[in-house]
């Protein structure tokens, strides 16, 4: 499930969720589990998508747009990166990220500026 | 009761159909639904996802359907997507442009995964270039996903296809009985009138989502979207008593409809690549 490979720790996706789907928030949700302890340990974190198929954005959520909630962007940038994804997995992998600070940053503004918008209550 | 079905197109009036059977079949508890299908004088395949949905919530209220006078041509249409097989009409062979009705339980998205390998090859793939196709399944897993995530359906989700090749179109449509989009927002929001319209315009725009834990969301849809509009295909969204289509903009039922129904048309003729350019993962995160 887990190796280390010069000083990383490469945590492959299919092993964890045994399916070459990444396409459920529940298996995400695995992924982070085995991501986030070694994150607050200090470890240096390689996430592996060999032999993956499809991945979409709610696999990747809570798999790794989670992991603003709980740490900063410079701890994800130093300690967290990921391998054999297309570019085009990638790109949605961005979109992920991106959106994920923003939620992270200005849920509550977010929120209360939409419902001052359509009138409801807090 | 009896209750005369109308035609079941990928249009407006299609939905509209639905929402009138919706108005009377609500109402029942323990009764018998007579369906006669003698004014259907249209059908698209893929329409059964949400006409099973709806029945879906009236066999959990205890009454029996059954369904009579099926036109011939879509009398073997509906079975050859087994969509009659539940109401005593022996089954047809699928044949090559239809993707079976077939419900799955919140949790099953591995065998929603595994339908999909089955039943998508051959129905505008591999025409659809690989990128496209890559783009069209993950789009669809996240409507799936999204059903999965907010519409707590306990009947589960509906789902059936229909390629048709001469118009180089296939329609995916995923239904689910549960909160329905609508719903969702308004409670979401804290604001019970807000019109299905707006609720749905909400749902769509990229970084919304009513999930309210750790995990972000609001990618899904507007990534769906995205597709829709570079593929040329559409998509409509109908929720209570709105119709959303990509292409035509939103309209409205004379009543509502439960649940969520999400309808996929993919332009099968797209030869576009969908490469992305480079990201280097470093600059990412």
């Amino acid at each position: 499930m887990a190796e280390v490979t010069r000083g990383e720790v490469v945590v492959r996706v299919f092993d964890v969720i045994g399916t070459s789907l990444a396409v459920s928030s529940d298996d995400g949700q695995k992924v982070y589990e085995k991501i986030a302890p070694l994150l607050h340990q200090g470890q240096k974190v390689r996430l592996s998508f060999d032999k993956i198929e499809t991945i979409i954005s709610a696999f990747l959520n809570a798999a790794v747009g989670q992991l603003y909630g709980e740490f900063s962007e410079e701890k994800v940038r130093d300690l967290f990166n990921v391998q054999e994804m297309s570019p085009e997995d990638l790109a949605l992998l961005k979109r992920v990220v991106d959106n994920a600070k923003l939620y992270f940053d200005n849920r509550k503004e977010f929120d209360q500026a939409w419902r001052d918008e359509v009138g409801g209550q807090q | 009761m009896i209750h005369k079905l109308g035609p079941l197109n990928n249009n407006r009036e299609g939905f509209e159909s639905l929402a009138e059977l919706w108005s009377l079949a609500s109402l029942l508890v323990s009764r018998s639904l007579e369906l006669d299908f003698s004014m259907c004088s249209s059908l698209d395949g893929n329409m059964a996802a949400p006409l099973g949905a709806l029945l879906a919530i009236v066999a959990d209220k205890l009454n029996r359907t059954e369904i009579v006078a099926v036109q011939v041509a879509i009398e073997n249409s509906l079975r050859r997507n087994q969509f009659l097989t539940n109401y005593g009409y022996p089954t047809l062979e699928a044949g090559p442009t239809i993707l079976p009705f077939q419900s799955f339980q919140l949790t099953e998205e591995r065998l929603f995964g595994e339908y999909l390998k089955q039943h998508l090859p051959g129905k505008g793939f591999p025409q659809l270039t690989e990128g496209a196709g890559k783009v069209f399944q993950q789009s669809v897993f996240e409507i799936f996903q999204n059903a999965v995530a907010h519409s707590d359906s306990k009947l589960g989700v509906f789902v059936c296809g229909q390629f048709f090749p001469n118009e180089l179109r296939l329609n995916l449509t995923i239904s689910d009985p549960g909160v329905g989009i609508c719903n969702k927002v308004r409670a979401f929001l804290g604001k019970k009138d807000l019109p299905s319209e707006e609720a749905i315009q909400w749902a769509l725009a990229g970084g919304h989502t009513t999930r309210t834990g750790k995990r972000p969301g609001g990618v899904g849809l507007k990534f769906m979207l995205d597709f829709v509009k570079r593929n040329r295909g559409n998509i409509q969204i109908v929720s209570g008593d709105s119709v959303y289509s990509a292409s035509a903009g939103y309209d409205k039922l004379h009543s509502g409809l439960p649940g969520t129904t999400v309808n996929f048309e993919v332009n099968t003729a797209d030869t576009q690549s969908y490469h992305e350019p480079d990201v280097a993962p470093e600059n990412i995160f």
